[in-house]
């Protein structure tokens, strides 16, 4: 569910990562004012957990295992404005030490898995676990709401991408970044999430909660009682909604009407024609439109850098043999 | 005399059992601690954190914004010629968390070459793996503490930066708590053992548990060292020539970018 640089427009990102400046800001002075008494450190000390948990691995049918996000859980624990604070850090960590999701695209994947799935996982908790006084009820809400909200922040990114050859188009007239339209975008992304991903994730959270209301269910977020419900509702279907927002606002500026889309469908045979796409990454070791000098001196320097690092990785696996050998 | 039931010949046949998991997750947990146990080694020049930074989103900006094979073959270029600079270990790291995402991204392309959008086919894996391989750079040589504190100059809040700091600290302190437990359950779990699932999830809960008494002893000792909810800000180091030549390297880029970025 991360997404790496260049899939997205920069505009897109941007547009996403300035809709989650008020969420971060909120949700800081929301935690110091729910959680006085670990305050800040539980924010850090949150994040390492939700680190730790999208980093262990779960048995998947078949003997094979995958990672759990664990992000509705997380805003059960920890309430869902901890929960955002935490999961975005986990994730900026995730995007610079594993390059998992890009550094442009941190706004996106924030959005998607940790304002998406926290609130509305928390949202669909609470309407369950608050209509049902026994225990199985709170369970089933974690499970279902862990199943809603993971599957809704698939379907996000799901029309994140699929919007992408609308939204933006390279001199050729395709699509510059993510290319292709919803209608691949949609089935792709939600059918293994609603089969197996979403399944996995909300066992996964059932059998935590379990354990945590069994051990010590004090630990749990309590929560402050009914003044939120209405809020969350308008708010969760705002998030839901507003990346078809930002097409709407490109249908605004006339750019792509239907003329666009008509194009959409028939750009097909136009992009087939020779002359779009490059078959070498230096075209005769000339880059055209840079002035000469500078285009050969890349193209030279690049070369030199290659063998450099082919003999360095020999290197590498030269001196590797050579210790298991004497030992 | 040896007793009679010492004398049987035990015969355990091994049952196949799932605990792949087990081991997968200690592995991930092994590499993720090993990471922030050898912190810059793979140390180049000393560029100031936030000229690192800095230049490194605005590569992977201006790549992003970049609408064809120009700009993306001077940033390979770039690219290459700072990996050449170093060391073997370095490189592989590097390629080893840019490649497989450049592939997976060229597999998501594939079926788009079909579809007549063969420039993406192209464009986009190339472009994904220079920004990974960007970013892997300035991981390897800035420590975390470096570009925690590089990220003032992006106008991030003092409090931000406090919760990244705490968050890699606790990351080794409770990393090392659960990988503790994950022997505990693979020393546990000999013969068939049906339950392992539950036990994860007891891994899970016990750690929570555990971040959260942390989280309070924290504070508390904050508390005590008379913290006042104020987070002050270190000293940026002096400028030297490395910053230069990054930002040299910066102009050059825009200046390519600008000339070459839209072709």
């Amino acid at each position: 569910m991360h997404i790496p640089d260049n899939y997205l427009s920069p505009a897109t990102c941007a547009a996403i990562a300035a809709a989650m400046i008020p969420v971060w800001t909120i949700a800081g002075r929301r935690v110091m004012k729910d959680v006085p008494k670990a305050g800040v450190p539980l924010l850090g000390i949150g994040a390492a957990f939700s680190f730790l948990v999208m980093m262990l691995n779960v048995p998947l049918p078949g003997g094979t295992s995958g990672h759990a996000v664990g992000g509705a859980l997380l805003a059960v624990a920890l309430g869902p404005w901890a929960a955002c604070i935490s999961l975005s850090i986990a994730l900026l960590l995730q995007a610079l030490m594993f390059g998992d999701g890009g550094i442009l695209a941190f706004g996106v994947n924030a959005f998607n898995m940790a304002f998406v799935i926290p609130f509305l996982g928390y949202f669909v908790y609470r309407i369950i676990a608050d209509r049902s006084a026994s225990e199985r009820g709170r369970i089933v809400g974690i499970v279902a709401g862990s199943y809603l909200s993971f599957n809704a922040a698939a379907l996000c990114v799901a029309i994140e991408l699929g919007i992408q050859p609308l939204l933006a188009r390279g001199p050729s007239g395709l699509p510059a970044y993510f290319p292709y339209p919803l209608s691949i975008s949609i089935p792709a992304m939600m059918v293994p999430h609603l089969a197996v991903a979403g399944v996995v994730d909300a066992l996964f959270a059932g059998a935590v909660f379990a354990f945590l209301r069994r051990v010590s269910p004090g630990a749990l977020y309590e929560g402050s009682g009914t003044r939120l419900r209405g809020t969350y509702v308008v708010l969760v279907l705002l998030a839901c909604l507003s990346p078809l927002g930002l097409l709407a606002s490109g249908e605004a500026w006339g750019e792509w009407g239907v003329e666009t889309l008509r194009k959409l469908v028939g750009y097909v045979p136009s992009g087939m024609q020779p002359g779009f796409g490059f078959s070498s990454l230096f075209p005769a070791y000339v880059v055209k439109g840079l002035p000469g000098v500078l285009g050969t001196v890349a193209s030279a320097a690049a070369g030199a850098a290659v063998l450099v690092i082919a003999f360095k990785l020999l290197g590498l696996l030269w001196r590797g043999r050579r210790r298991k050998a004497r030992a | 005399m040896i007793p009679a039931w010492l004398r049987t010949i035990e015969a355990y046949p091994e049952r196949s059992d799932r605990s792949t998991f087990i081991e997968r997750s200690i592995l991930t947990f092994l590499g993720l601690l090993s990471r922030f146990r050898l912190p810059g080694t793979g140390k180049w020049v000393r560029i100031n954190p936030p000229i690192a930074l800095a230049s490194t989103v605005l590569l992977i900006l201006l790549l992003s914004l970049s609408r064809g094979a120009l700009f993306i073959s001077y940033t390979g270029a770039l690219l290459l010629v700072i990996l050449s600079l170093h060391r073997g270990e370095v490189i592989l790291r590097v390629l080893k968390t840019s490649v497989p995402i450049a592939v997976f991204t060229l597999l998501v392309m594939l079926p788009s070459a079909v579809w007549g959008t063969s420039a993406s086919l192209t464009t986009i894996p190339f472009k994904v793996f220079f920004s990974a391989a960007a970013l892997r750079l300035l991981v390897e040589n800035e420590p975390w503490g470096s570009i925690l504190g590089g990220l003032r100059f992006f106008l991030l809040p003092r409090l931000f930066i406090l919760v990244l700091d705490l968050t890699t600290r606790y990351l080794v302190l409770l990393g090392e708590h659960s990988l503790h437990m994950l022997y505990a359950l693979k020393l546990r779990s000999v013969g068939r053992n049906s339950r392992k699932t539950a036990s994860l999830a007891g891994i899970v809960g016990t750690l929570f548990l555990k971040s959260r008494r942390m989280a309070e002893e924290t504070y508390a000792a904050m508390e005590c060292r008379c913290f006042s909810g104020r987070y002050p800000a270190g000293r940026a180091d002096r400028w030297s020539a490395a910053d230069l030549a990054a930002l040299a390297v910066d102009a050059l880029t825009v200046f390519v970018f600008l000339t070459a970025g839209a072709a």
